[in-house]
């Protein structure tokens, strides 16, 4: 809820979104002098741990004030059977603005779905009905599944071997990050990008 | 008799040569980025203190380039090839634990994604054994010499 709450107040800026970038899975400015992408997996632990404890930090200290740029990609891992599932819901309720909503629905709920596969019902707990409805159709449109693979396959492209995991950009340089990272780490590295 | 002892010094010259730029190699890959990305690949071992963590991380890869460089020029080899194989055993050990407790993390030995897995299990073992080989070679000699 916390994470929503500031991830609101960081969306506004993203109806200018660049192009590769869903406006719906980004939060920040798009002109912010870092950019960091998120490949995830909705049923992996420690994706929810970077969600639930580094992503909010992150929001705090560098979204918000307008230094750094967050973008959502999904990554499915095969070993997980409900994972694409999830990110197709959840790129289905980011055409409605509320990608962070299910996102964080999906993460405080991982451990429950993940083992009786109700994917959809905790989906539809953080919707109103008429988004509900939408968002189980547009879950199986053709744009939806294709956005969820192109996201995979850039990270393969990108030779992510596991999740989650981060690639913090500035300028030229581009930097891969994995695992539940140490804030005070990332927060040292950002700072020192930002110099 | 003659032929096959200077194929032998021909064999760890070479191994002298590859091994050294091995660890080069390695510190160059942490040196390039911001030293921060390879305290996380310690960090997420999860056996070091958040103070250790960054003295290993500032220092290690400089400890890496110096053994290597002076492995590759041959000298002092009893105590560079020691050095590094005290190096990779704990590099070792510290892997074989993490597979086994089933932890998927990045090993941190060139860079950041090489996840642990029997492949860089098996590299880093053949590693070992080839600085392992050169540590006895460097005592051998001395023996000989004396």
């Amino acid at each position: 809820m916390k994470l929503f709450v500031i991830a609101l107040a960081a969306l506004l800026p993203c109806l200018a979104a660049s192009s590769d970038a869903d406006p719906g899975k980004s939060l920040g400015s798009p002109s912010a002098p870092i950019r960091i992408e998120v490949f995830s997996d909705f049923e992996c632990p420690a994706c929810k741990g970077l969600h639930e404890q580094v992503l909010p930090l992150v929001m705090k200290d560098y979204v918000i004030p307008g230094k750094a740029y967050v973008v959502s990609r999904e990554f499915p891992l095969r070993m997980h059977q409900y994972s694409r599932e999830a990110a197709n819901y959840a790129t289905a309720a980011a055409r409605l603005g509320k990608y962070q909503q299910v996102a964080d629905a999906l993460f405080l709920n991982q451990a429950a779905w993940e083992v009786n596969g109700k994917v959809w019902d905790t989906v539809a707990n953080v919707l109103t009905p008429a988004e509900a409805k939408k968002v189980q159709l547009l879950a199986k449109d053709p744009s939806v599944l294709s956005e969820v693979q192109r996201d995979v396959d850039a990270g393969m492209a990108a030779g992510i071997n596991q999740t989650p995991t981060m690639f913090v950009t500035r300028g030229a340089s581009r930097f891969p990050v994995t695992g539940v990272v140490n804030y005070n780490l990332l927060r040292s590295m950002l700072d020192g990008l930002l110099k | 008799m003659v032929s096959s002892s200077r194929v032998f010094r021909a064999v760890v010259l070479a191994l002298r040569v590859a091994l050294g730029a091995v660890f080069v190699y390695a510190a160059w890959t942490k040196l390039r980025q911001p030293w921060e990305l390879f305290a996380m690949s310690i960090d997420a071992y999860k056996v070091l203190p958040y103070w250790a963590v960054v003295v290993v991380a500032r220092t290690l890869p400089w400890a890496e380039l110096a053994i290597g460089l002076v492995l590759m020029a041959g000298r002092w080899l009893r105590v560079s090839a020691g050095a590094a194989s005290l190096l990779l055993l704990v590099f070792f050990v510290l892997m074989v634990r993490t597979y086994v407790k089933g932890m998927q993390i990045d090993c941190g030995c060139f860079g950041l994604g090489d996840t642990i897995s029997p492949r860089t299990l098996a590299r880093d073992g053949s590693l070992l054994a080839g600085y392992l080989f050169l540590t006895w070679t460097g005592f051998r000699d001395r023996r000989k010499a004396a």
